[in-house]
Formats: structure tokens, sequence, C-alpha cells
């Protein structure tokens, strides 16, 4: 049994998740913040993609070590 | 990280050996002397015939990029506090900026006909070990899509902070540790000393890493992928733009966390 592209795969796989679920709350609270204010879209906007510059952190961590042990 | 295998073939980055377990990577030292002379011939022509009222093109540009990482500064601490600062920030910027998009628009891979004795201007390569049928050395690719060169970035800056933090008002600085608030919090505090300069450092790795990796990938798809790869090229744009960013910002907050006092304490 491979080993490790199991590992990989389940290594990358909660990365995703994780992933899916950060940038699903920064966008979610983003679009909030702007229904409630439109006027300040273009600052929201640009810290919503700070955010997840910093979210995706760990998960393309993750991805380069999957694609280490694969 | 030794390669990315796609068809069988082999890409790796031509390594010498200094000592034991210490090899040089050639290429991501081509590179980083590259990408610093292009951001140096940049600059440099930027800031020729300066003009008040008349100015051109690439001097509106950097002038925009200085009045940005000003914007970044005034965010993290005082302006005031901060204004050592803007040359560190403005070179971060600017520098790993144009590292990341280096990589992006082509590479240039060279076959070693015999693997095992593969040479550079008359120095042996370091070959991994294994068997290797065909092997090719991938000769450009992003200086910051090598792990050493992103660390070595980020253990600049968070030494930077260390020694501010000392220089400043050392005793303060210390107590940042022990009472912030309570000295429960201490163990989280010596964690944080390691986990910054680590996170800092992979982040813009990985980023870079995995978008050059997902490039070979797609590359190896033929004809299908060209769609697949000019919106995959134009995401990759977008991400090293915000790293180059996020990486400024990150240092301006670690920088601001370790000099400025008065408010609280």
């Amino acid at each position: 049994m491979d080993y490790a592209a199991l590992a990989a795969g389940i290594v990358f796989g909660l990365g995703a998740l994780g992933a899916g679920i950060g940038n699903g709350l920064i966008f979610s609270k983003t679009v909030e913040g702007i229904s409630r204010q439109p006027e300040l879209r273009g600052t929201l906007t640009a810290t919503a993609f700070i955010g997840v510059g910093l979210v995706e952190a760990l998960p393309i961590i993750s991805l380069v070590l999957a694609f280490m042990w694969q | 990280m030794k390669g990315v295998r796609s068809n069988k073939m082999e890409h790796i980055a031509p390594q010498l050996k200094i000592a034991d377990g210490f090899t040089l990577d050639l290429s991501a030292l081509f590179m980083i002397v590259l990408s610093s002379v292009i951001v140096f011939v940049l600059c440099r022509l930027a800031v020729r015939n300066l003009s008040v009222d008349n100015p051109g093109k690439l001097q509106n540009f950097l002038e925009w990029v200085v009045e940005f990482v000003q914007g970044i500064i005034g965010q993290a601490m005082d302006y005031k506090k901060g204004k050592p600062y803007l040359a560190l920030g403005l070179t971060l910027i600017l520098y790993i900026f144009v590292s990341n998009m280096l990589g992006l628009p082509f590479g240039i891979v060279t076959e070693a006909h015999d693997a095992a004795h593969a040479t550079f201007l008359g120095m042996n390569l370091y070959i991994p070990e294994g068997d290797h049928e065909e092997l090719s050395f991938s000769w450009w690719k992003s200086p910051t899509a090598d792990a050493s060169m992103t660390m070595a970035l980020a253990l600049i800056v968070i030494v930077l902070s260390h020694v501010q933090g000392l220089r400043h008002n050392a005793k303060h600085y210390l107590k940042h540790y022990t009472h912030n608030p309570n000295i429960v919090f201490l163990p989280i505090h010596l964690v944080e000393i390691f986990s910054k300069p680590l996170t800092l450092g992979l982040r813009l790795f990985g980023n870079i890493f995995a978008g050059e990796v997902m490039i070979g990938v797609i590359l190896g798809m033929g004809w299908v992928g060209i769609p697949a790869l000019l919106l995959w090229q134009g995401f990759s744009i977008f991400v090293g733009a915000i790293q180059s960013f996020v990486f400024t910002m990150l240092t301006m907050v670690y920088i601001s966390q370790a000099i400025v006092h008065e408010e609280d304490h």
C-alpha cells in the first residue's frame, strides 16, 4: 500500500478544507459589510484579499508538503 | 525539494556540493542576481531627470509605490516612528514583486545526456541519489520559489524587529513577553518567536512554488492546457502581487509590535 500517496492526499485534502472554510468566512463577512456600507466597497474588498493571503498560508504549505511526498 | 516528476522526466535544479549536506543552488543564485539587477536598473531609471511639474511615467510609478508603502507603514504604526523603515518596505515590496513575476513567462531547461557526470564550467553538479533515465536541469525559476531564499528574507526581517526592539527600550521589550497581559501567556509568546519567521517565509515560498508546480502540470497536458495555462498565469500574477504586499505589511506589523511602547504600558 502506498502510504506516501495516501499521506499526501490526506494532508492536502484537510488543508483544502481549511482554506475553503476560511475563505468562505472571510468573503461572507465582506459581502455583509459591503451590504451595510456600500461606499466602503473598495476598502473592504482590499482587506478581504489581504485576509485571503494570510489564511491560505498554511493550506499552501500543506500543498508543498503533499508534492514533496508524492 | 528534489524536483517535479512529469512524464518520466525529472526537472531538478543544478546544485553544487560545497560541503557535506550543504549544496548551492545555481539556478537560485543566478535568478537572485538577475532580480536584484532588474530592481536596481528599474529604480535608477526612474530617478533620472527628476521633475516636479512634469514627471515621467516611471517617476510617477515609483512615487505611487512610495506612497503605497507609506500607507502600509501608517496602518501599522505612527508614521513618524516608522519613517526609517520606508526604504526597507520599498525594497521588500519591489524585490518580492519582481521575483514573483520572473518565473512566469518561460523556463530554461537543459538536458543532461550523461546524468551521472553533469558538469557546469568544469565543476561537477550534485546529482541526488537514485536511478535517473533522463535528467534535465531547470535554470530559470522565481527566486522566491526557493525555500532558502524566502526563509532568508523572513529571518532578516524578524531579526531586525528583535534588534530594534532591544535597542530602543530593552526592558520594555522584554516586558512584552511576560506582562502581556499575564505571565501565563509566556509559552505562547515563546512559540510565536519561532512561528513568525517560519510562517512568514513559508507562506511566500508555498504560494510561488505551488504556482510553478501547477504551471509544470498544466504544460504536461499538452494543447488541451492552453486556456488553463492562460487562467493560471493570470491568477499567478495576482497571487504574486498579493503575497508581496502581505509580506511587506506583516514586516511592518511585526516591527511595530516590537518598537511601539507608549499606548497602554
